[in-house]
């Protein structure tokens, strides 16, 4: 009998194993090694109170690694969900070519980020890139897509809109595909327009995907890096480091696993506040269909 | 019956804003097949002034391809294969069985979508090391043995089976793990095989957590040998034959894609079961 009422957890117990060292463990243990000196030069890790948080607050640095993470996740969140629910909707409505669409438009997601990175890196260059070769066509002098500290950020999130708005299309569509025809139509006879019909009835029956897209956008957005790493590495002048850059900096470049750690604190922390945040208050709204 | 004004402009949107998208895709193809002197002549040419495959002969002298390409298979079949048992394992428990905390666990396995493995690198790299296991494969697979989001998918798989099944097994002497293996996951392949496409683009991508966890030939991917090749190469990057790798390294999976772009396309649609 006892056995027997232990057999579920079993059944859990390789998957827990591997969440609980590799999920659960590590976000508690940076949080601990947080409060400590911990570097290469220290040995044993030394107890340093709020020691690296203080650092931070302190740091110019971090705050603009903060301001250019919340630049850039409401700009690309905006621009790629807005734009693939925008590119969904047209899909919807055409009768032709829809398949032709969606590869066009879903296929970056099958290029991985680092060779993604490469081919942008390579379109931005000043003098040989494509973008600036057609600037300057049109008469307009060339840009430092990469090497202008104004712009570097906006071209950084050009790579991250292009590479997952089709994914995002890909779920709206999913979403669109449970509307009913008959429903539009419906409307459409009550004389409804195109935007009225979007917006007061797609839109609130497809809810529950535009939440969950938003919850996977802000994910996608505070986990960048990899284009970070091989555009530009954070630069110039620390005007595209990105908050995951940033800790691969400080760990792996300064050696200060301490610094590190509470950065990673920090970022765990706020990703666990954001999402649970949202899915008390808009999560709460949402339509399901059961 | 849809009948709809303006359809046409959404056709010419649609197409327009496809022509950009395809801008980059196009631009790698062509520069890979380009002479370093066509790029320097500073005149951008979609259709090369001369083709050449020599690129391509420079990265496989330059980057031992073949290993890297040998490095990233098993490590997305390793990193799969695994998976395919713990998350098949309590998507059972979770779907068929009841017991105490049930719904509290369920939640910890989706606080693992919360916590993507980017944002954990600094402990993790940590355990890794403790484990003694740096630059080596497994290390980079390990790190996604379970999967919330295979969990799922494969729980609501389970349930949509009806029960009768299992019960005839069970009286034919099938225990509950056997009963997974030859009832549930036959009835269940598509799920499987749509995580199998989900699970296996994300690790043949994968770049961060393999460029931290190898730095040798023995254990990195393809992506990081893409990274390492213009580290490599110390003067100017050379564009072309930097466009002829990552064409390299980009085209099985892509080709894949061409071949089953709609079971691809559905399987990450699937992601949308994950809402409510």
């Amino acid at each position: 009998m006892h056995a027997k009422s232990l057999r579920p957890y079993l059944y859990i117990l390789p998957a827990f194993v591997f969440l609980f060292f590799f999920t659960y463990y590590p976000a508690g243990f940076a949080f601990y090694r947080s409060f400590f000196h911990w570097n290469t030069s220290f040995i044993q890790p030394e107890f340093a109170g709020l020691y690296n948080y203080r650092q931070l607050l302190q740091s110019r640095r971090f705050w603009q690694v903060v301001t250019n993470t919340v630049v850039y996740s409401f700009s690309f969140i905006a621009a790629s969900v807005l734009l693939a629910l925008f590119l969904a909707t047209q899909i919807d409505r055409v009768k032709r070519g829809g398949s032709l669409y969606k590869a066009a438009f879903f296929y970056p997601t099958m290029i991985p980020m680092a060779a993604a990175a490469m081919i942008w890196m390579f379109m931005y260059l000043p003098d040989y890139g494509l973008i600036n070769y057609y600037l300057r066509r049109l008469g307009f002098s060339s840009v430092g897509w990469l090497n202008d500290r104004s712009i570097a950020l906006f071209s950084v999130t050009m790579v991250g809109i292009w590479k997952y708005t089709g994914y995002y299309m890909i779920l709206f569509l999913a979403g669109l595909r449970n509307v009913p025809d008959e429903l539009i139509d419906a409307a459409h006879i009550e004389g409804a327009n195109g935007r009225q019909r979007l917006l007061k009835i797609s839109l609130p029956l497809i809810s529950s995907h535009l939440f969950f897209i938003l919850i996977i956008a802000i994910i996608n957005a505070l986990e960048a890096v990899d284009q970070i790493y091989i555009m530009t590495q954070g630069g110039p002048s620390n005007s595209t480091n990105l908050i995951v850059y940033f800790i691969y900096q400080n760990g792996f470049r300064f050696w200060d696993m301490g610094l590190a750690s509470a950065l990673t604190a920090l970022l765990v922390v706020s990703l666990l506040l954001i999402v649970s945040t949202l899915f008390l208050t808009l999560g709460r709204k949402v339509y399901y269909e059961v | 019956m849809k009948f709809e004004r303006y359809v046409w402009l959404s056709y010419v949107l649609l197409t327009l804003l496809a022509v950009l998208m395809v801008v980059p895709l196009v631009f790698m193809f062509t520069t890979s097949v380009k002479t370093l002197g066509d790029i320097l002549s500073l005149q951008f040419r979609w259709v090369p002034r001369e083709f050449t495959v020599e690129n391509f002969t420079r990265v496989l002298q330059i980057m031992p391809f073949a290993r890297y390409l040998y490095n990233t298979a098993s490590i997305v079949a390793m990193t799969f294969l695994v998976q395919s048992i713990t998350i098949s394992l309590a998507a059972y428990a979770f779907a068929r069985l009841r017991f105490k905390g049930r719904d509290l666990l369920f939640f910890l396995f989706l606080v693992q979508l919360m916590i993507p493995a980017t944002s954990i690198i600094i402990p993790n790299y940590q355990t890794i090391r403790t484990l003694g296991i740096l630059n080596r494969r497994l290390a980079v697979g390990i790190v996604y043995f379970a999967s919330a989001y295979g969990t799922f998918l494969m729980r609501q798989a389970f349930r949509a089976v009806p029960r009768d099944l299992e019960d005839t097994a069970k009286i034919d002497g099938c225990n509950g793990p056997r009963v997974i293996r030859h009832v549930l996951l036959p009835l269940t392949k598509p799920s499987l095989i749509a995580f199998a496409f989900v699970s296996g683009t994300f690790h043949w991508n994968n770049f961060f957590w393999p460029l931290l966890v190898t730095d040798t030939v023995r254990a990195r991917t393809l992506t990081v040998g893409l990274a390492m090749l213009t580290q490599a190469t110390e003067s100017t990057p050379e564009i072309t034959i930097t466009m002829a790798a990552a064409v390299m390294i980009t085209a099985p999976l892509f080709m894949l894609f061409i071949v089953f772009q709609k079971p691809f396309i559905e399987s990450f649609a699937g992601a949308g079961a994950l809402k409510g």
